[in-house]
């Protein structure tokens, strides 16, 4: 008897130990068990050429499935209506396009919708996003396209045929009748691009039909529709223009704005060893050259988009000015030691 | 050890039972330990090919793929990384995206309509990225 006292006294010890043990591994594993909605992600890299993404919660891969096909459904939509390379069975930016100096064209009500607002980005930022300067960004765009496709024989746009093509840039030459729903080009040479615009006003457009609590981005352009489940915001990570895939210049709480970034990595090619990129000075006729990138926080994706272009393209003091005004939270890029910030952005980065 | 005489050394019961008890905790705490890092270790690189899961690789298990359609990409995974090390694509922007590691991270050519997705069951500190 007394000897398995011993026993048990030895033993005793240890078996707390155990027991404190698992019960370490028990607790730490519950408040994730809580939990009961999963994460779930789709991609599609068949919308506005860019990969869109949809993150959200949801109990199955069902129920979410059925979230993001109509989410596509929404953007593929949009994708044809605000094309400028391709024709569909539906008259698009295209047509209106190809219609330039010949007649107007009757469109659906969202690409009238999309031209005003573009006509009113116009005006709040000075004319630095200009859709109706399509005849400029279509030389860009060839001699891009030609340089990726054969980098040894790359080459900037014909100097002349920028200038030429920058007298066809008017936008009052787009003329919008909301009552016949048509649009007419004036000019004959005016082409409309809406690439500044498009990605970021079709991701509001579908975000604010979409359900609570995901997040959407189409190319980038990126937008909130609420909080994770239990009210927790959504982590935005801001990819440094320099390191590789891992690092960020900031991380952001979202909840319910949207984030786009203008940044003159994302889209370019090399002539001569100096890269040309997508953003182009509606001044100048040439890329922007002041910053590296600049991110544009606000609520509207559409707004957002207009503004980031804008941005990248003016000195801080403009764009400061212009942001603020519209409620939006900037951040500009020089290089990697100068950042800066608006007022209020700074609350919103996750130390 | 020098043994001295008159020190009982033999085992008995209790000896026997500490012994067990020393290595039911030892494994227990492996098996917790084990649990928790496998979590990260569990990570997959995950490829879709037009919208559709075609191929599952393990993140920390190195080997390399073709990955065919329109064009093809070869992707690698080498120590717990991932990158699109050759590319026949116009561009070539999944291969200039570099190496990814961690979950949620992607590698997307555009061209080949490929994307390659590190998956797994730990819950990131950054939920997306934007470049």
């Amino acid at each position: 008897m007394l000897r398995g006292k011993e026993i048990l006294q030895k033993i005793m010890p240890l078996v707390l130990a155990a027991v404190l043990m698992t019960g370490c591994g028990v607790f730490y594993e519950k408040p994730e068990a809580r939990v009961e909605k999963k994460q779930y992600q789709a991609s599609f890299l068949t919308l506005f050429d860019t990969v869109t993404t949809i993150l959200g919660y949801a109990d199955t891969e069902e129920e979410f499935e059925k979230v993001t096909d109509d989410i596509y459904a929404d953007l593929e939509k949009y994708h044809k209506l605000f094309d400028i390379y391709n024709d569909y069975e539906i008259n698009n930016i295209k047509t209106i396009n190809d219609q330039a100096g010949i007649a107007p064209v009757e469109v659906d009500k969202e690409i009238i919708e999309l031209l005003l607002d573009c006509k009113e980005y116009y005006k709040l930022t000075g004319g630095k996003v200009n859709v109706a300067m399509g005849s400029v960004l279509n030389l860009w765009h060839e001699a891009r396209e030609d340089g990726i496709n054969n980098p040894l024989a790359a080459s900037l746009p014909d100097e002349v045929a920028l200038k030429e093509a920058a007298l066809h840039c008017n936008i009052d030459n787009v003329v919008i009748d909301e009552t016949a729903s048509t649009v007419y080009i004036k000019d004959s040479k005016l082409r409309l691009d809406v690439g500044a615009i498009a990605k970021g006003w079709a991701t509001e457009k579908v975000c604010r039909e979409a359900p609570e609590g995901l997040l959407v981005s189409v190319g980038g352009n990126v937008r909130a529709t609420g909080p994770k489940p239990q009210d927790i915001s959504w982590v935005v990570g801001i990819q440094s223009p320099w390191g590789d895939n891992s690092e960020y210049v900031h991380t952001l709480y979202v909840n319910r704005e949207s984030v786009v970034t203008s940044g003159d990595y994302q889209r370019y090619y090399t002539v001569d060893g100096e890269n040309y990129h997508h953003l182009i000075d509606p001044e100048t006729l040439y890329p922007g050259k002041q910053w590296k990138a600049v991110s544009v926080i606000c609520e509207d994706s559409g707004l957002a988009d207009a503004l980031s272009t804008a941005l990248f393209l003016l000195p801080k003091e403009e764009g400061e000015k212009i942001a603020k005004k519209h409620n939006a939270l900037a951040m500009w890029i020089a290089s990697e030691e100068e950042i800066y910030y608006s007022d209020g952005l700074e609350k919103i980065i996750k130390r | 050890m020098v043994k001295k005489k008159g020190m009982r050394l033999s085992f008995c019961k209790g000896d026997m039972l500490v012994i067990f008890f020393v290595t039911m905790l030892a494994v227990l705490i492996g098996v917790v330990f084990l649990i928790w890092t496998g979590r990260d270790r569990g990570n997959t690189v995950v490829v879709y090919r037009e919208g559709k899961k075609v191929q599952e690789l393990p993140l920390y298990v190195d080997g390399e793929i073709l990955i065919e359609n329109s064009y093809t990409n070869k992707l690698v995974v080498k120590q717990g990384k991932a990158a699109i090390v050759e590319s026949d694509c116009p561009g070539m922007d999944c291969v200039h995206s570099g190496w990814i590691q961690g979950k949620g991270r992607s590698l997307v050519c555009l061209p080949n309509r490929v994307e390659i997705r590190i998956e797994g069951e730990e819950e990131s500190e950054v939920d997306f990225i934007v470049r």
